[in-house]
């Protein structure tokens, strides 16, 4: 017989104890920052049509939602993904309000499918902004300046590097190269893998005059990324492309002079997965974890869905990634939320109680014995 | 400098990989390599060698327990990880074949059993032809099935093709051909990205210069559609 009394579906905990209270206390202080922005909080409903995730995410991502139907039988999922969703608010609820638009979110999420084996929960937990209504490298530099300080606020500074690209600068490429959707696919999956020999024999199939670009064979492996920018613009020519690689170099100039450069690498192997993407795309990686710690860029395209087109860019923090990075640095942030308890007894229980209350407002962590 | 951890796939590809490594300077005491621990360092002290099952290179390296692996493409394509594979070293080269036995009839498309050890590449080469097949998964001497009737063909990977010839079995088609590839973790290219790229930069030179030396180098290492 199959036991479900005991047991929990697969992809699905529990939390409890230091662990719960350590995640409520990254909440905050993700919370915190974002509110320091002047970004407010946005709460969207846990479930929704399936169709706004089609849209929102694209066929292939949605896909991995858990599904069911309403009961006017309309397609209806649990969330896989708050962006849409706050998208569709922009949109329509928020239309009148004053551009641009700052919101954040703290959402469960919830995929039915995993799309690689180091991603086993079903259940996560996703701290997001979005700067909703601010074009160009401006509103970019924003969400990524954002980005930094939550990470230096939990103690990773020194620990994580994000880095940049545009997808424009694959598009680009894609439109130069008159590739169709399918090849386009394969020199995406070459790139992303960096598997150059491969990458420079589908380029002397497809672009032979390409082949000659040392950029071409190398892009994917810069190393020395200072060097990544002034390569990539001596040897792209394509408009789409240049104006991708003029707008990341002005954000290099500007975290440059941020004092931030340490922080960040240019890397146009980096693809994202999300086809939503219009602009620059950015992936936050952790020393020691082996997974992304969270990713974002900028999406001018998805508002349109829902009927009001307008910029937009926005992050997202994965807070078990998070967890597993605090966990393996055991930062100062760590140590700061290491708490215990008084215990108090007394035969009188009144007098222990109104003790135990005083004890409480002065920000004392009481346990009554019992 | 950071230390790198190095996931090797023992058997076959093994002693070709740790001959590469050390022709490219990275070297382990003979000592160590004959002992039979699973986690050795080498000389210098900036490798961790970690030895395992073939299909658990890319399990390791996902997750960033190792960095960078050395196993091969056929491993790769069953186990569809998101790993970077930045070098094909050259080294055990093979062919993911579907083979059957010389005198079969011609394979029936609309009830095909395929014995195989490769459930994901069988199912994705047959899908892509309509052909609705029934997968036996097998984990080893896969060429006994279509003798003994469990299948009528079968998808492996065969060097010579010496083991299908004295079965009685001969190929059908070429599913992809394969070698060792080294494979890098994403967060590890990124956040250890020096020592990555003076591993990569000293083990293509060793390839180009083995390469030189006058192997048999297929054309292409891509899939064949």
């Amino acid at each position: 017989m199959f036991k479900t009394a005991s047991r929990t579906p697969a992809g699905l905990r529990y939390h409890s104890g230091t662990e719960a209270h350590l995640r409520r206390a990254v909440i905050d202080t993700v919370i915190e920052v974002f509110d320091g922005w002047s970004y407010d909080e946005i709460i969207t409903p846990s479930i929704d049509y399936y169709s706004l995730f089609e849209r929102g995410m694209g066929q292939v991502e949605a896909a991995r939602a858990f599904r069911f139907t309403d009961t006017d039988g309309h397609l209806l999922t649990i969330r896989p993904d708050v962006t849409a969703s706050v998208a569709r608010a922009a949109a329509t609820l928020l239309s009148n309000n004053e551009r641009p638009l700052r919101l954040s979110y703290v959402a469960n999420v919830f995929r039915q499918r995993s799309h690689s084996r180091t991603e086993w929960r079903r259940e996560s937990l996703q701290l997001g902004c979005e700067l909703i209504g601010l074009a160009g490298p401006k509103g970019d530099m924003e969400v990524l300046a954002i980005a930094v300080e939550v990470l230096e606020r939990l103690g990773l500074q020194g620990h994580f590097r994000i880095t940049l690209n545009n997808v424009e600068m694959f598009n680009g490429l894609v439109e130069e190269l008159r590739l169709n959707a399918t090849t386009a696919d394969q020199m995406r999956q070459l790139i992303s893998t960096r598997d150059c020999a491969a990458l420079e024999q589908f380029l002397s199939e497809h672009a032979p005059a390409f082949v000659e670009h040392a950029l071409f064979s190398r892009h994917t492996q810069s190393w020395d990324k200072r060097k990544t920018l002034a390569e990539a613009q001596r040897a792209i020519t394509n408009p789409r492309s240049l104006a991708a690689l003029d707008s990341l170099e002005w954000l290099r100039n500007m975290i440059d002079s941020l004092g931030l450069s340490e922080f960040f690498e240019i890397d146009f192997g980096d693809l994202s997965r999300l086809d939503y993407y219009t602009g620059l795309t950015f992936k936050i990686y952790v020393n020691g974890m082996g997974v992304l710690v969270g990713s974002g860029g900028r999406y001018d395209e998805l508002t349109a869905n829902f009927g009001r087109p307008e910029p937009a860019v926005g992050f997202v923090l994965d807070l078990d990634s998070v967890m597993e990075a605090l966990a393996l640095k055991n930062t100062a942030f760590r140590e700061m939320f290491n708490r215990d308890h008084l215990r108090v007894e007394d035969n009188n229980l009144a007098a222990l109680f109104s003790e135990a209350r005083q004890r409480r407002s002065n920000g004392e962590r009481i346990q009554i014995g019992s | 400098m950071s230390k790198l951890t190095i996931a090797f796939a023992k058997g076959r590809l093994q002693y070709d990989a740790l001959h590469l490594m050390s022709q490219a300077g990275i070297k382990c005491s003979a000592v160590a390599l004959d002992s039979r621990r699973l986690v050795i360092e080498d000389e210098s002290g900036q490798y961790r060698f970690i030895f395992v099952k073939p299909v658990d290179v890319p399990i390791y390296v996902e997750h960033g327990i190792a960095d960078c692996g050395v196993v091969g493409r056929d491993v790769l394509l069953e186990s569809d990880a998101d790993l970077l594979q930045p070098l094909d070293l050259q080294i055990g080269r093979c062919r993911l074949v579907v083979a059957a036995p010389v005198d079969a009839p011609p394979l029936d498309p609309y009830a095909l059993r395929v014995g195989t050890k490769y459930p994901r590449i069988t199912m994705g080469y047959f899908g892509d032809r309509a052909v609705a097949v029934e997968i036996i998964e097998l984990s080893g001497s896969v060429e006994l099935a279509p003798i003994l009737g469990l299948a009528d063909c079968i998808v492996d990977v065969v060097e010579t093709g010496q083991t299908l010839k004295d079965n009685g079995l001969a190929v059908v088609d070429v599913i992809a051909a394969s070698s060792g590839r080294l494979v890098v973790n994403r967060a590890s290219y990124q956040l250890k990205a020096v020592a990555v790229n003076d591993l990569i930069d000293a083990l293509s030179k060793v390839v180009a210069e083995e390469d030189f030396g006058g192997r048999m180098v297929e054309a292409s290492s891509r899939m064949i559609a």
